[in-house]
């Protein structure tokens, strides 16, 4: 394909206002799809996207239209995955920003704008959803304008459930996205931005080609390790696989090449050929930081390998996701995990379980804190139970957010109030428009990582979005607390909080063990120390009854198949001392602030 | 050999609000019909052994018109019974009168188990039962038969230890050989359970449980929920405790033969048709040791260390799971029978469940 007629752009948005709905509507008018074959959100083809209804990874897809090749590549909405966005638009000159025409700009319309511009991107905007009764393009149009200097006949309208404008948005791509600059003739730089683990192609990379030319037959090398390998396919999809002999500068697709050492690839490194490799990697990606960090420990100790070799694979798929081994007393050897929020960390969390069939353990999320010790030493640490003794801090420091928050005026009041309860201090507020704002806050980062999307959503009816950026570390009053099981310490369940606050976290937290542990054949207490200085007791009384007190007539199965029942919950449990602990005990803390 | 034989008669006139059993409103007309299929099921699959134990439960076999219980009572009359066996048929109160005891008499029955369950008016609402003068009834058995057992339900939501109480004392006047007392289970697919009912507070069901034991001490308890005078223990319910073969006919009938454990169609319709296509287990050494060992542990005096190792060749003390319980002192030795610790009988399942 000529280069002047390749168009590669992402489709951006806050979540939900429909960007892969979009996406369909665009495969069905380029005939990538029949309409017979269309599913909802058709790039959305993993499990939990579909059960979840939302996107989780960014998807690229091939379509001819009008003579063009596009390269559109569907991103997610939510915050988590914001790392997906932004490797996605490394990839494109053009980016379609959707605002829903119901919602308004909401907080990652803002974020994934200004991702957008550091990319150099041609932004198109677009009202989505003009279908629906209660849309106000009108309003929607202001605040475009005014919040990012759009002019209004560059906006365009669309709607993903009829399909009305799609074709108006398509031409808008060919005539304002530019054409790839890359030049065929130079040395191949191609850049990964996404990959995958197949288990019987290997690590299946896509990439752009900036420059140059990849052939079925040539070998190629990876710049940052100067791995090389003989390529085995080469294509792209619609979703469909497509295989092709050639990708050259321009071109969005994927390339097999039967790499099992999954530590040869990382994402945004250079590929170039092997036999006449270009000098200079390109700029590649910024590292993304972890926000959270978690233990994963398998329930089964003897499963800790698979859990290693699911999470390299995994990490594969996911360039956010990080983990280096862990050990702990109470749940023996696992994985320190980084995640981008506690969304990223479930989808991890449900993906091993899911993918790779494996029973695991995770325990309470926790931020880095910077920990500055009496020799003035200043140590970072992610997980509580490493912290040093107390008499060997000086103090400690937690990282700090900026929010923000965009409501309607009407909620100001009740996400002031919230804010505070969770040691915010007030910022400014900025108005979009006459009835809608955007609330600057600065938070501890551990207080937004609980319940605060959930509160968010509640005392507004859901009406606001939130999104945030770190702003540093501040020192606070900060203690560990430790909770002992029968007695003994649990490192896996020791947390990092606010004095203040530890006396009413530990009662609680102590209150809800006691709930979701299990009675045990004998008394168990749980305590909550911080110091060495008990501050909270609760008891697990001992079981009474667990008898089957009747055999049917005879029909004494019926009893075997109980016990048998009985036996697989406790293989779900994990032996703790000689308690008997369900793994979500390690996350409740989750629960705790509410 | 086998030595027992079980009897299912699923009819009932009413229908307990906790019963989960196989059980069907009484009917005449299937009822008649039932027993030609009962008796042709018996004839298909009897090996004409000598029986030491013949138990007709239900359902209700009480239940039955005077001629079909009579005809009953013959279709049993089939069975080959040693000189010492045990002969149970099951009784609701209100069908006890001379005539069918003087026929279960007459038909070589020589035990009547009946279910009482509570002598308490609100009790006995509330599950779904009703109230006759149980003291005379039992008196009028007691003319025919001095093996008796009753059976005794505790643990209600309505129930207190006060309550029961006063039901353990009028079970004393009885003065019959034999009780049983299971705690209420709020099972599936009962009124109770539709109703949303909750089990009760473990604690206070313990309590009820150490209650029961307290107020019995006359009488041995042998298994979790049976008591006896001496010489009075269910012949038959220790062969399934004993893991040892037992007949089942009748719908819903579960039988343990040959290594196989087989429970029959539910389903009265396919019976009545002479379908007896039933559900069948086959068991290994691995499932029988299991068997023994969840059945036996209920016995309180325990599991025959010889009788094990005659049965399996193995020292039963040494297999893989049991040593580390009597380390724990969870199991107990004592005179050559190995039993669980008083103490954690009532949680047996805790400890049963290692042996699944
Ligand atoms: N009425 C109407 N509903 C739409 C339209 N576009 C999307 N939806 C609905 O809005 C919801 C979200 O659509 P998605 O396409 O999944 O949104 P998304 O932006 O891809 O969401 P994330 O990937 O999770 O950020 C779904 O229920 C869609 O059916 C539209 O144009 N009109
Ligand atoms: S509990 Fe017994 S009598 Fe009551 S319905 Fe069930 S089988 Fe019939
Ligand atoms: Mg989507």
């Amino acid at each position: 394909m000529n280069q002047e007629k390749i168009r590669n752009f992402a489709i951006i948005a806050h979540i939900d206002h429909g960007k892969s709905t979009l996406a369909d509507r665009m495969l069905e008018l380029s005939g990538n799809v029949s309409k017979r074959e269309m599913t909802s959100q058709i790039l959305d083809n993993m499990e939990l996207e579909k059960e979840r209804g939302i996107t989780i990874k960014m998807n690229a897809v091939r379509l001819n239209y009008k003579g063009y090749e596009f390269n559109l590549i569907d991103t997610p909405g939510h915050v988590d995955f914001s790392y997906e966005v932004s490797r996605s638009l490394a990839a494109c000159e053009g980016a379609i920003l959707l605002v829903d025409a119901t919602q308004g700009i909401e907080a990652q319309t803002l974020a994934n704008y200004y991702l957008a511009l550091e990319n150099d991107l041609e932004v198109i905007p677009v009202i989505n959803k003009i279908d629906l009764p209660n849309s106000d393009v009108e309003k929607v149009s202001n605040e475009l304008i005014n919040t990012f200097g759009f002019t209004k006949d560059e906006i365009i309208l669309t709607s993903g459930k009829t399909g009305e404008g799609v074709d108006k948005l398509l031409d808008a791509v060919i005539d304002r996205v530019p054409a790839p600059k890359g030049n065929k003739n130079s040395k191949l730089k191609a850049l990964i931005f996404d990959s995958v683990f197949d288990s019987y192609k290997g690590v299946i990379v896509h990439v752009r080609i900036i420059d140059g030319e990849l052939n079925f037959k040539d070998k190629i090398r990876f710049m940052s390790n100067n791995s090389n390998y003989d390529i085995t396919e080469l294509g792209y999809t619609t979703p469909k696989i497509v295989n092709v002999d050639k990708l050259s500068s321009g071109d969005v697709g994927y390339i097999c090449a039967s790499i099992k050492t999954i530590s040869d690839i990382k994402i945004g490194d250079t590929i170039t050929l092997d036999n006449d490799p270009c000098d200079e990697p390109l700029k590649g990606y910024e590292e993304v930081k972890p926000m959270v960090y978690s233990g994963i420990f398998p329930v089964e100790t003897r499963e800790y390998d698979l859990l290693k070799d699911a999470l390299e694979k995994l990490a594969i798929n996911d360039a956010s996701l990080t983990f280096i081994p862990e050990t702990s007393k109470a749940l023996g050897f696992g994985f320190r995990c980084g995640f981008l929020g506690l969304l990223h960390m479930d989808i991890i969390k449900e993906r091993l379980e899911r993918e790779f069939n494996l029973n695991i353990i995770l325990t309470a999320p926790s931020v880095i804190y910077n920990v500055c010790l009496t020799n003035k030493d200043m140590v970072s640490i992610s997980n509580p139970s490493d912290l040093p003794p107390v008499e060997k801090i000086s103090y400690i420091e937690e990282p700090y957010i900026k929010t923000n928050i965009f409501t309607p005026i009407d909620y100001i009041g009740p996400i002031m109030e919230l804010c505070e309860n969770k040691r915010g201090t007030f910022r400014n507020m900025e108005y979009i428009n006459e009835t809608r704002v955007n609330i600057h806050y600065e938070l501890p980062l551990s207080e937004i990582m609980y319940d605060f999307f959930d509160k968010l959503k509640s005392v507004t009816k859901g009406y606001a979005s939130f999104d945030y950026e770190l702003i540093g570390y501040r020192q606070n009053r900060l203690v560990k607390m430790d909770i002992l099981l029968n007695g003994e310490k649990v490192d896996a369940l020791s947390m990092i909080v606010h004095k203040d606050f530890a006396y009413n976290i530990g009662k609680n937290m102590v209150n809800r063990l006691r709930s979701i542990i299990p009675r045990q054949m004998f008394e168990v207490p749980i305590q909550a120390f911080i110091n060495n200085k008990a501050i909270a007791r609760e008891t697990i009384k001992p079981l009474r009854k667990n008898v089957l007190a009747k055999c049917y007539g005879g029909d004494i199965s019926r009893k075997k198949k109980l016990l048998e029942k009985q036996k697989e919950g406790k293989k779900k449990m994990k032996n703790i001392g000689s308690v008997e602990v369900p793994p979500e005990a390690f996350l409740e803390i989750l629960n705790l602030r509410s | 050999m086998i030595k027992s034989c079980y009897i299912h008669i699923p009819f009932c006139k009413k229908i307990c609000t906790y019963c989960d059993f196989c059980k069907f409103y009484y009917n005449e007309e299937w009822a008649s019909k039932y027993l030609v299929s009962l008796e042709n099921e018996i004839k298909l699959k009897y090996n004409n052994d000598l029986l030491d134990t013949l138990y007709i439960g239900g359902g209700t076999p009480s239940s039955l018109d005077i001629s079909l219980f009579e005809k009953l009572l013959k279709i049993c009359k089939t069975f080959r019974l040693n000189n010492n066996y045990e002969y149970t048929i099951e009784f609701n109160p209100e069908d006890i009168n001379d005539e069918k005891l003087s026929l279960c008499k007459r038909y070589g029955v020589n035990r009547i188990s009946i279910g009482i369950e509570s002598f308490n008016k609100d009790n006995l609402k509330y599950l779904g039962r009703d109230y006759t003068n149980f003291k005379e009834k039992i008196d009028v058995v007691k003319k025919y038969f001095d093996n008796i057992n009753v059976d005794l339900i505790y643990g209600l939501e309505i129930e207190d230890k006060n309550t029961l109480k006063k039901d353990l004392d009028k079970i004393l006047e009885l003065d019959v050989p034999h009780v049983s007392c299971y705690s209420l289970m709020i099972e599936n697919h009962t009124i109770l359970n539709n109703m949303g009912v909750k089990p009760i507070d473990e604690d206070i069901d313990f309590d009820m449980y150490k209650l029961i034991n307290d107020k019995l001490k006359e009488y041995n308890h042998y298994e979790i929920s049976n008591y006896a005078k001496e010489g009075f223990e269910s012949r038959h319910n220790l062969t399934y405790w004993n893991n040892e073969e037992y007949y089942g006919f009748g719908v819903g009938a579960a039988a343990y033969i040959e290594d196989k454990r087989i429970l029959n169609s539910k389903n009265i319709l396919a019976y009545i048709n002479k379908k007896y296509n039933s559900f069948i287990e086959e068991l290994s050494k691995t499932d029988k040791i299991s068997y023994e060992l969840i059945l036996g542990f209920r016995k309180t005096k325990g599991i025959s260390i010889d009788d094990f190792y005659n049965k399996y060749n193995i020292d039963i003390k040494e297999l893989y799971n049991i040593k580390d319980l009597i380390k724990d002192n969870k199991l107990i030795i004592k005179d050559k029978y190995i039993s669980i610790n008083s103490d954690y009988l009532y949680i047996e399942n805790e400890i049963l469940s290692n042996f699944v």
